[in-house]
């Protein structure tokens, strides 16, 4: 129970019983269709008590919409959302990176290209908070990420508007619009977590966030050399860049551990791939023409798009079950309109001291 | 038993704008159009312009795009601002 006195601002509803609270939701559009947790007083102050925030602390303003992102809306989402007091630092984590100005979040949220946010989360607080980096990674593998990201899209529902067809203006949106949200296997992993690689500094907890397309899975079970590997890593990279955007942006590709242990046997780090993948993933122009793109490649068919703007700009993850030579690459939303953004959890940014 | 809980959306509370004041005609007015930068606008603000001039009677026109169809007009490009009587904002595609 919460032990600190609040004054929250927003309005109270009463209903009969949690049947009536869930169709008061779904009916006002205040749900994405799943059901939700009615976001009671009692509930909303233990989200702040746990993070030490008074209701109108102010997590950010998003610019567009002039918008006003305050930590008691947030912990009333969060609950709604499923999540538990312990969750919420990590929602309020992901929330300040979005606004900071190189996630560009109106456009990334209520573009027809119809991304979703991906966040990855690393640190100390994946243990505390039993998230699973394994099995089905990118599928609701645990509770606590299908929470998070969960809470995520109903602030932008509730918050921004960003419901489909009102700001949300996506041709045909993906699945993790629902959720899209992993955390990565930092315990059975040789190479250095995400966040700490991106500059948060090590044991700190941290979340990263990108405007992302929908996950493409790979497979190679037929090679242990690292550079076969990557270049079927490559291929999907390519794929993308003909049949989607040829733009240079942030991609991030998911390793499971049957290829990491080819990479650790030839002791790769993740600079490595990195670098590999900058140099290899690249196409030209011309080749818009073999997927129906001809119009567009006018006269200039042999300049080269690659499609990172440099190494640093592919998100290297650890992460998925124990077999299978599987892998994952998670396009940008469209080139690098959006950047992704890296914070620690628990870290303000431009707080008055 | 009943359940009370907290309204989980904006209430209107933040980022309230008001309209600009109405011209009460666009005669000689100069009026201002600033395009999203995507190709697709191009053919609409032309036939918007036109349009303004020829049945509105608007005296000049300005065009300004923005670098980045995502985020706000960047504030030197409203470095004229003063002296348009009007202009004109939307999404293009």
């Amino acid at each position: 129970m919460s032990t600190t006195q609040h004054h929250f601002i927003s309005r109270r509803h009463t209903v009969d019983d949690l049947s009536a609270a869930q169709e008061w939701f779904h009916s006002r559009k205040w749900s994405d269709g799943l059901p939700i947790v009615p976001p009671t007083e009692g509930l909303v102050a233990q989200c702040l008590d746990w993070a030490l925030l008074a209701p109108d602390h102010l997590i950010g303003i998003e610019p567009v919409r002039e918008r006003a992102i305050t930590a008691e809306k947030v912990a009333i989402n969060a609950v709604m959302a499923g999540c538990l007091p312990m969750h919420f630092p990590v929602v309020v984590a992901a929330l300040t990176a979005m606004l900071q100005e190189p996630f560009v979040l109106h456009g990334a949220t209520s573009s027809t290209g119809g991304c979703a946010v991906l966040v990855v989360i690393n640190g100390p607080v994946r243990l505390e908070q039993q998230m699973d980096p394994t099995f089905s990674v990118l599928g609701a593998s645990d509770r606590s990420t299908t929470v998070i990201g969960r809470a995520i899209r109903l602030v932008l529902y509730n918050l921004l508007d960003v419901r489909p067809g009102e700001v949300d203006r996506s041709t045909l949106g993906h699945p993790g619009k629902i959720s899209f949200c992993l955390s990565e296997d930092e315990e059975n992993s040789a190479w250095l977590p995400l966040a700490e690689e991106r500059g948060v500094p090590h044991y700190a907890s941290a979340v990263t966030v990108m405007a992302a397309g929908a996950p493409r899975q790979i497979m190679n079970e037929w090679t242990t050399q690292p550079e076969e590997l990557l270049n079927t890593y490559v291929a999907e990279i390519k794929a993308s860049m003909r049949h989607y955007s040829i733009w240079p942006g942030n991609y991030a590709i998911v390793i499971p551990p049957q290829l990491r242990e080819h990479f650790n046997q030839a002791g790769w780090s993740k600079a490595m791939i990195r670098e590999y993948i900058f140099e290899h993933a690249r196409i030209h122009r011309r080749e818009w023409a073999d997927c129906g793109k001809g119009a567009v490649v006018a006269d200039k068919g042999d300049r080269e798009h690659a499609a990172l703007p440099s190494p640093d700009d592919l998100l290297v993850i650890a992460a998925g079950g124990p077999a299978g030579g599987f892998g994952a690459v998670i396009p940008p939303w469209f080139g690098k309109t959006s950047r992704a953004v890296t914070i620690a959890i628990g870290a303000c940014v431009d707080c008055e001291i | 038993m009943t359940i009370e809980f907290l309204d989980p959306t904006h209430e209107n509370r933040f980022g309230n704008f008001a309209l600009a004041p109405r011209l009460a005609t666009l005669e000689n007015a100069v009026v201002a159009m600033v395009s999203n930068g995507k190709k697709g606008t191009i053919p609409f603000f032309d036939t918007l312009e036109e349009t303004l001039r020829s049945t509105y009677g608007v005296a000049e026109v300005v065009r300004i795009t923005k670098s980045n169809y995502s985020t706000p007009v960047e504030t030197a490009l409203l470095g004229d601002a003063e002296r348009w009587n009007a202009l004109v904002a939307g999404i293009g595609d």
